[in-house]
């Protein structure tokens, strides 16, 4: 009787041991969902708390994967290691998931972790570098040692390689990828709407002639400001993203703006050369037409001297600063028989 | 006695002032037009004559094949030596401007009996068409301010660097021609405008026919003018002389540029060319209104129809053209254009593009390399051209604006910005010039009447003091002189020095400082490809980067696998596929492409830097893009790229490593250095 008695205790113990756990487990998933569905865009943010909860307490195996994306507010400013944009990604790829599983998956979860926050964290999955990205699989039993890190390679597609790393250790796919498009379909009907109905106000106003764009002035400060974009190079520092200054690598303290090499440059380097060109012409164009109205002699002569001076300094300033860039030395070619 | 005979010597030389004005202006342009032609000579000095780079290689081949076979062959030829084993139909491909003006140059002088060469025809001309641009310059100029600012744009494109970067000789390309035929179309355009006549309308249409049979880049042409007639409509410039001339110049242009294959229906199909024909029917509705008005009396119910219409055109503008563009009929602007409206474009989708050099942007130190002192004098030109706003100033401040923004962002397009930024700085040399040395000779004709003038004293205090004030005025202006001189002579020696060092070099002869200082010239290109045409059987093919395509078809004569017209990316994707594999799966690719030689450049004993081991990971990168088991981060070592023996495996072992580096270790590089 005893044993029958302890053999059935054994057995509804274990039976309810195995179905709590197997409740545990279902009810981690369902923290998981909630946790998910208050999120902006399905990454769980992650603390040391819900790490042990989520990660380390539940016994192998889970019934979920989670990919995680380690990050440092303190570092966002370094544009080198481009943690913001790489964010935005990651959560580019976590809500395309979402989406394309129509938010009835609870193979895949996505998080995000800090490190001010979660020291601990970090060191139990052995993280010292950013940035860093983490697929934690089910059957991991020591984050450190079981888990897979996604290579500095894969961040260079973003979205896509992202996608690629989750595909191919999980074999999940991710689906396409939704990008937000720039404007909301409100936001451009909106436009659409306004545009028309100005369309009238603004055709009565262009025949009468009456509008900013006949005043020469508007097109002349316009036509200046699009010389001084395009020959400072402004286009070259858009496009290569090109910081505004370097820190110079020998003397942390100082400060490089100029950079030495032809076909580079840097931000505050081109506006300080467009700046010098547009000067020069605008004070050549303006001593013509505008001294001419200023009565008193001396002041003229004055002007006249200032714009010789400043013209002569900022043309040489700049030959030299371009001699010192591009290392050409110019020279005219006279006959060998003159030397 | 000897005075009045000498006098009398000289009597029948003694022109008048009209005269010797003549006379300058026309030894100045002789001398320009000289000069134009001389500076663009340094390579044929120093090398030889031969055509210069990649891309000039096919037009010379095209060329050939049309003195020998004549036009229609030439206009419907099928070339099955390039692009194995698909072919390539030339005719529909190209734009035979180039081709065609160059033949018929040759037969003008086999007709005058000299018996040149098509070759040296070809070499010489992009200088001669330079030279013929100066000229067109020198009228432009005349047509936008006055003579003087015609002769000094003159001067200043004959040896603008920005323009002679293509057009040396040797340069056998369509830009050579096409600036010449840019100028051309815009001058006579201009001219129509301020005419008004519909026979300058009908040259700008011929010159816009030239300039679409010469040019991709017509498109600049096709999408400025109607932007500078919308800007003339908006501006209250409306008048019959714009409406004949851009009605003459769209509608037979468009007719025109019809005829060439390559560009086909674009006109009315392309979303590139729908600005034209929405300024077209603008014009219409203008031309209505006005006609409208000048029926109409009562100017408060001419008000109220004037709103309606406009808006209703304007809807029904948008209307179509959102149907068109809904419906595919019209096509959205391609990739090529596209990256100059959305500069980031390129990089992130379409990689072949990004990565010619050319296509790069611009830093502010190419821009100083190509203009010099232009850059200080355009936005005073630009200044001066707004004080007296024409039709024509109007024109030549939008041409150059849009032409420095889109040089801006590829540094291949300071070209199209050179005879811009040549012709508004003219406006202000010439502007400044005329100026001060008015104020040097008023200033002797002042003192002249003074000294002859009677002795009364309050005309001698009168003088004195407008005396007193002169001397400064003179020394000024004499000293602005000196200056404005010594710019321009610092100009012309910038302008030749960069000619001769950074743009007289052909690609395909290198030249280098041997040991002892004296130069050593390195031929090995011609000397591959001449081995090719001796010594393999005349259908052999031969499988290389499509940078080197033109040259083997042209020098070698024998049939490529892909070439530089880049039109088929799989094709090339499959060769950057082989060349980036292990050395038995590309023997697999290349024995189904029917390859018989493999070319492969590689500059690891002399130097050189632009080698295929250089460009190896845009084969990667573009056979990738096609082929996903190609995957760029298996060539690299941390993300680095590395080729010596701490390089990935699959780099080691991939075909082009193993070709480039065949017995490399038996090599010597330099004397004293372990060999390899």
């Amino acid at each position: 009787m005893a044993a029958h008695f302890f053999t059935l205790s054994i057995i509804t113990l274990s039976l309810f041991v195995v179905a709590s756990s197997g409740e545990l487990e279902s009810e981690l998933v369902a923290d998981l969902l909630t946790l998910q569905s208050e999120s902006k865009s399905g990454v769980i943010h992650l603390d040391d708390r819900t790490v042990s909860k989520f990660l380390t307490s539940p016994r192998t195996p889970r019934p979920y994967s989670f990919l995680i994306f380690f990050d440092a507010a303190n570092f966002h400013d370094k544009p080198e290691l481009r943690l913001r944009e790489l964010r935005r990604e990651f959560e580019i790829v976590a809500s395309s998931f979402i989406t394309n599983h129509n938010s009835s998956n609870t193979k895949l979860f996505f998080g995000d972790i800090e490190f001010r926050e979660s020291q601990s964290s970090f060191q139990l999955f052995g993280v010292n570098s950013l940035p860093h990205v983490r697929l934690v699989g089910p059957t991991a039993k020591s984050l450190k040692d079981d888990s897979d890190v996604m290579d500095q390679g894969d961040f260079s597609r973003l979205a896509k390689s992202m996608a690629e790393f989750v595909e191919s250790r999980t074999k999940l796919t991710v689906g396409p990828i939704h990008r937000p498009p720039v404007l909301s379909k409100t936001q451009l009907g909106l436009i659409t709407a306004l545009l028309l109905l100005g369309l009238p106000l603004v055709a009565k106003r262009i025949f009468a002639g009456e509008t900013l764009l006949h005043d020469p002035k508007i097109w002349l400060s316009g036509a200046v400001f699009v010389y001084f974009f395009s020959v400072s190079g402004a286009m070259h520092n858009i496009i290569r993203k090109m910081p505004m200054f370097l820190v110079d690598r020998n003397d942390p303290n100082k400060l490089v703006f100029f950079y030495q090499g032809s076909g580079m440059q840097l931000g505050a380097e081109g506006f300080a050369v467009g700046f010098l060109y547009t000067v020069v012409g605008l004070l050549l164009a303006v001593v013509t037409h505008v001294l001419v109205y200023v009565k008193d002699a001396t002041a003229k002569r004055l002007a006249m001297l200032f714009t010789l001076l400043v013209s002569f300094w900022a043309v040489k300033k700049v030959i030299l600063l371009d001699n010192w860039k591009t290392g050409y030395g110019i020279h005219g070619f006279w006959p060998s028989s003159w030397n | 006695m000897s005075n009045s005979s000498t006098s009398d010597l000289l009597k029948p030389f003694k022109l008048k002032t009209k005269q010797q004005e003549l006379l300058i202006r026309v030894s100045i342009l002789c001398l320009v037009y000289i000069l134009a032609f001389i500076t663009r000579l340094f390579s044929v000095l120093r090398y030889e004559s031969m055509i210069h780079e990649f891309d000039p290689y096919f037009n010379y081949r095209t060329t050939l094949y049309l003195t020998q076979h004549g036009f229609y062959d030439f206009w419907n030829w099928f070339d099955y030596e390039s692009w194995y084993p698909l072919g390539r139909i030339v005719g529909g491909t190209l734009y035979p401007g180039l081709m065609v003006t160059a033949a018929l140059i040759y037969r003008l002088l086999h007709f005058l009996r000299f018996a040149v060469h098509i070759r040296e025809v070809c070499v010489l001309t992009a200088p001669f068409f330079a030279s013929n641009t100066t000229l067109v310059a020198y009228f432009f100029g005349k047509e936008i301010w006055d003579s003087g600012a015609g002769l000094v744009a003159a001067i200043l494109i004959a040896v603008c660097p920005g323009y002679i970067s293509r057009s040396v000789a040797g340069s056998y390309d369509n830009e050579g021609v096409a600036i010449f035929a840019l100028l051309f179309t815009f001058y006579l355009f201009v001219k129509a405008v301020n005419k008004g006549s519909l026979a300058w309308g009908l040259a700008s249409a011929f010159g816009y026919f030239y300039m679409v049979s010469a040019w991709g880049g017509y498109v600049f042409i096709i999408n400025l003018i109607p932007l500078y007639v919308l800007v003339l409509l908006i501006t209250g410039r409306y008048s019959m002389r714009l409406y004949v001339a851009y009605n003459c110049m769209y509608i037979l242009g468009m007719l025109l540029a019809m005829q060439i294959r390559f560009v086909g229906f674009q006109h009315v199909q392309s979303g590139e060319h729908m600005a034209a024909m929405g300024v077209f029917f603008l014009m219409q509705v203008f031309y209505f209104l006005d006609w409208v008005k000048h029926m109409l009396s009562d100017t408060k119910l001419f008000q109220e129809f004037l709103s309606i219409t406009v808006t209703c055109a304007v809807a029904a503008g948008g209307i179509a053209l959102g149907v068109g563009m809904a419906s595919g009929y019209i096509s959205p602007w391609t990739g090529r254009f596209y990256s100059l409206l959305d500069p980031t474009y390129a990089k992130d989708h379409i990689p072949i593009i990004a990565s010619v050099s050319e296509h790069q942007p611009t830093a502010w130190s190419s821009f100083m390399f190509d203009f010099h002192i232009l850059l200080f004098l355009f936005p005073a030109g630009l200044y001066f051209c707004f004080k007296r706003l024409s039709d024509a100033t109007i024109f030549i401040v939008m041409y150059g604006l849009t032409s420095m923004y889109f040089a801006g962002v590829m540094v291949r397009l300071i070209l199209v910005a050179t005879p811009a930024v040549c012709l508004i700085s003219a406006i202000a040399v010439s502007a400044t010039v005329k100026n001060l040395t008015v104020l040097l000779r008023s200033k002797n004709k002042v003192a002249q009447i003074g000294s002859t003038k009677g002795t009364s004293s309050a005309k001698a205090s009168s003088k004195a003091s407008l005396d007193q004030s002169q001397p400064f005025q003179k020394n000024g202006a004499m000293a602005l002189l000196f200056g404005a001189f010594y710019l321009l002579s610092r100009y012309a020696t910038h302008c030749t020095w960069v000619t001769s060092e950074a743009y007289s070099s052909p690609s395909i002869v290198l030249a280098a400082r041997g040991a002892h200082g004296n130069r050593v010239i390195f031929d090995d290109y011609r000397e591959a490809y001449f081995w090719l045409r001796q010594n393999t059987p005349p259908d052999a093919k031969v499988m290389s980067w499509w940078d080197y395509g033109y040259q083997i078809t042209a020098m070698g004569n024998r049939t490529v696998i892909v070439d530089n017209n880049t039109w088929n990316n799989t094709h090339i994707a499959t060769v950057g596929r082989a060349m980036s594999s292990y050395e038995d799966e590309a023997y697999e690719i290349i024995r189904s492409l029917d390859v018989d030689y493999v070319l492969v450049v590689f500059g690891g004993v002399t130097g050189y830097s632009s080698d295929d081991i250089n460009k190896f990971l845009w084969m990667v990168r573009i056979g990738g893009g096609v082929f996903p088991v190609i995957k760029e981060p298996d060539y690299l070592v941390n993300g680095e790229y590395r080729v010596d023996k701490g390089a990935a495996p699959k780099m080691l072992n991939c075909l082009m490593y193993k070709l480039s580096y065949y017995r490399f270790g038996e090599m010597m590089t330099e004397y004293g250095k372990p060999p390899g």
